[in-house]
C-alpha cells in the first residue's frame, strides 16, 4: 500500500513540478496576504506581532486549500478517478498518495511563510523546535483533512465554492491549535505550546484512519 | 410506482394528521405554561422565558444530528449489500439534518436575544457559542452537499460519510475550543450556565422540550416524505426522458 | 431593548421560523404530488400518447 500511495504522490508532484503553480501562483499569493494583513491592521506593529502566529496559519490554510481544489481538479478533468477505480491501486493508497503530495506542497507554501512573518511582522523565532513541530502537526492534519474533504466536492461543478464551505469548519480546531502554538514558540506568549502541537497530531491521526476507511466510499460512482 | 403511494399526492396520513394536532395543542399549553403560568426569574426577570425555547431546541438538534449519523451509516451499511439499498436511511438523515439546523438556528437566535438582555452583548466567544456557530456551518454545509445534482446513491454516499465525519469532528472542535476558552481570559459572566431552577420553571422546561420534541418529529416525518416524492417524481422524469427517446429511434430506424 | 420586548422577539421568531418550514414542507408536498399525480396517469400507458405517430 505504502508503494502505491508513493506512486501517486509522485505523480502528483511531477505534475506540480511542471506546472509549477504552488511555487510560482499560490506561495506569492499566501505571501501577498500577509502583506494585505497588514493593511488590513492599519501596519499597527503591535497587532501585527501579537497576530502572527494566527495569520500564519490563515495564509497556510487558505493557500492550501487552493492547492486541495487542484489536486482533484487535475484528476477530474482527465477522468483519472475512473482509471483509478480501474487499476489495482487501492483507495486508501489514493488517499495516502494524495495527502503526503499535499503535504510537501503545504511545506514548500510554508517555508516561504514563515521567513515571511518573521520579516513583514517583525517576530523572533523563540523556540525552533516547537515551531516546527507545530508546523509539521498543522500541515499534516490538514493534508488530510483537506484530501478527505476534498474528495467529498471532487467532480461535482460547484465544487469551487462547496469545498471552502465544507473544509473551513473542519479547519477551525486546526487553525486554532497552530495559531496557540507558533504564538508560543514566536516568544508572543506563554502557552501549552506542546498541547496544542499534540493536538493537531491527533486531529491528523483521526482524520487519517477515517479517510482510509471511507475514502473507497468517495470514490464509488452510482 | 406511484401505485405504491395510493392517492397519497400528499404528504399527510390519518397517523400525522393526529400527531399533528396533538403538536399543535402541545405547543399552545408550551406558550401558556412559558409566557404566562410560569413565574419570572428573579435575577433574570422575564428573560428567562427565553430558556424554554432556547434549552430545547438545541437538545432536539443534537437528538436530530444524532438521528443523521445513525441513518448515514445504516445506508453506507445497506448500499453496500444492495446496488440501490438503503435510500430510506439516506431520506432520513436528510431530513433529520434540515430539521437540526434549522433548530440549530433558533438555539442561536434566542440565546443572541437571551445574551443581549442579561448580559448586555450579543456575541460572546466563549466555548459553548462557538461550537454551537461552527456546528450550524457545518450541517448547513452538509445541506448544500446534499443538494448538488447527481446519481442519488452517489451524493447520499458523500452525504452520509461526510455525516460521519462531522460526527466524529465535533467533539473535536468543542474539545479545542473549550481547551481555548479556559487557557484564554477568564470568562467574566458565567456564560452558558443553565440557571439553577426548579419548581414551576423545571417542569416547563422539562414540558417545553416533549412539546418541541413533537414538533420536531413531525417535521422530520413530512420532510421525509417530501423527499421520497421529489425522488419518485425525479425517477419518473428519468424514465419518461428515456422512454420517449427509444421512441424517437424507432421511429428513426 | 427591554425583556418582554426581547421575549416577544424570541418567541415570535420561532414560531415563524417554524410555522414556515412547516408550511413550505406541507406546500412542497402537494406540488410534487400534483406533478406526480398528473405526470404519474400519462406515463404508465405511453402506448396512447397522442403526440406520437399512430404506428411505431
Amino acid at each position: 500500500m505504502l508503494r502505491e500511495a508513493l506512486l501517486v504522490a509522485r505523480k502528483d508532484l511531477r505534475v506540480e513540478w511542471r506546472s509549477k503553480v504552488t511555487l510560482g501562483h499560490v506561495a506569492p499569493l499566501a505571501l501577498l496576504i500577509l502583506v494585505v494583513f497588514a493593511f488590513a491592521f492599519d501596519a499597527n506593529a503591535r497587532l501585527l506581532e501579537l497576530g502572527a502566529g494566527g495569520l500564519y496559519w490563515v495564509a497556510v490554510l487558505f493557500g492550501g486549500t487552493l492547492l486541495i481544489q487542484r489536486a482533484f481538479d487535475v484528476e477530474t478533468e482527465d477522468g483519472n478517478f475512473d482509471a483509478f477505480r480501474m487499476s489495482a491501486i487501492g483507495a486508501p493508497s489514493l488517499f495516502l498518495g494524495k495527502s503526503l503530495g499535499i503535504f510537501l506542497q503545504v511545506v514548500v507554501l510554508e517555508l516561504v511563510l514563515v521567513p515571511g512573518i518573521a520579516l513583514l511582522y517583525n517576530v523572533r523565532i523563540e523556540n525552533w523546535v516547537l515551531l516546527l513541530s507545530a508546523a509539521v502537526g498543522g500541515t499534516l492534519a490538514f493534508s488530510v483533512c483537506g484530501v478527505l474533504w476534498g474528495a467529498m466536492a471532487a467532480g461535482l461543478r460547484v465544487r469551487a465554492t462547496l469545498l471552502p464551505l465544507l473544509l473551513v469548519p473542519v479547519l477551525a480546531p486546526i487553525l486554532l491549535a497552530g495559531s496557540r502554538a507558533f504564538e508560543t514558540a514566536l516568544g508572543v506568549r506563554a502557552e501549552a505550546g506542546w498541547t496544542w502541537t499534540s493536538l493537531m497530531f491527533v486531529i491528523a491521526a483521526v482524520h487519517t484512519a477515517i479517510g482510509l476507511g471511507t475514502f473507497g466510499f468517495l470514490l464509488e460512482e452510482g | 410506482m406511484t401505485q405504491a403511494l395510493g392517492n397519497r399526492h400528499m404528504t399527510a396520513t390519518p397517523t400525522t394528521r393526529v400527531l399533528g394536532a396533538v403538536a399543535l395543542v402541545a405547543v399552545l399549553l408550551m406558550a401558556l405554561l412559558g409566557l404566562v403560568v410560569s413565574p419570572a426569574d428573579a435575577v433574570q426577570g422575564q428573560a428567562v422565558r427565553m430558556l424554554y425555547l432556547h434549552v430545547p431546541s438545541i437538545w432536539i438538534a443534537y437528538g436530530a444530528f444524532v438521528l443523521t449519523s445513525l441513518s448515514s451509516a445504516l445506508f453506507l451499511v445497506r448500499s453496500r449489500r444492495r446496488h440501490d439499498g438503503g435510500r430510506h436511511y439516506d431520506r432520513l438523515a436528510g431530513s433529520a439534518a434540515e430539521v437540526g439546523v434549522i433548530f440549530t438556528g433558533i438555539t442561536l437566535a434566542t440565546g443572541m436575544l437571551w445574551g443581549r438582555v442579561t448580559w448586555g452583548t450579543y456575541w460572546q466567544w466563549d466555548a459553548r457559542l462557538t461550537t454551537t456557530v461552527l456546528l450550524f456551518v457545518t450541517y448547513l454545509g452538509y445541506l448544500a452537499l446534499r443538494r448538488l445534482p447527481a446519481d442519488p446513491m452517489t451524493r447520499g454516499r458523500r452525504a452520509a460519510v461526510m455525516a460521519l465525519i462531522s460526527f466524529v469532528n465535533v467533539p473535536i472542535v468543542h474539545y479545542s475550543v473549550d481547551w481555548w476558552r479556559t487557557l484564554h481570559q477568564k470568562a467574566s459572566l458565567s456564560v452558558g450556565r443553565r440557571p439553577e431552577i426548579t419548581g414551576e420553571m423545571y417542569w416547563t422546561l422539562l414540558y417545553s422540550t416533549l412539546a418541541v420534541t413533537i414538533v420536531a418529529i413531525w417535521l422530520i416525518v413530512h420532510r421525509y416524505r417530501v423527499i421520497r416524492l421529489e425522488e419518485m417524481r425525479d425517477e419518473e422524469a428519468l424514465e419518461a426522458l428515456i422512454a420517449s427517446r427509444l421512441k424517437e429511434d424507432d421511429v428513426q430506424a | 431593548m427591554s425583556e418582554v420586548t426581547t421575549v416577544v422577539a424570541g418567541w415570535g421568531l420561532s414560531f415563524i421560523v417554524v410555522v414556515t418550514y412547516a408550511l413550505w414542507i406541507v406546500g412542497r408536498g402537494k406540488t410534487v404530488g400534483r406533478e406526480l399525480g398528473i405526470g404519474g396517469q400519462e406515463e404508465l400507458d405511453p402506448g396512447s400518447d397522442s403526440s406520437t405517430p399512430a404506428d411505431v
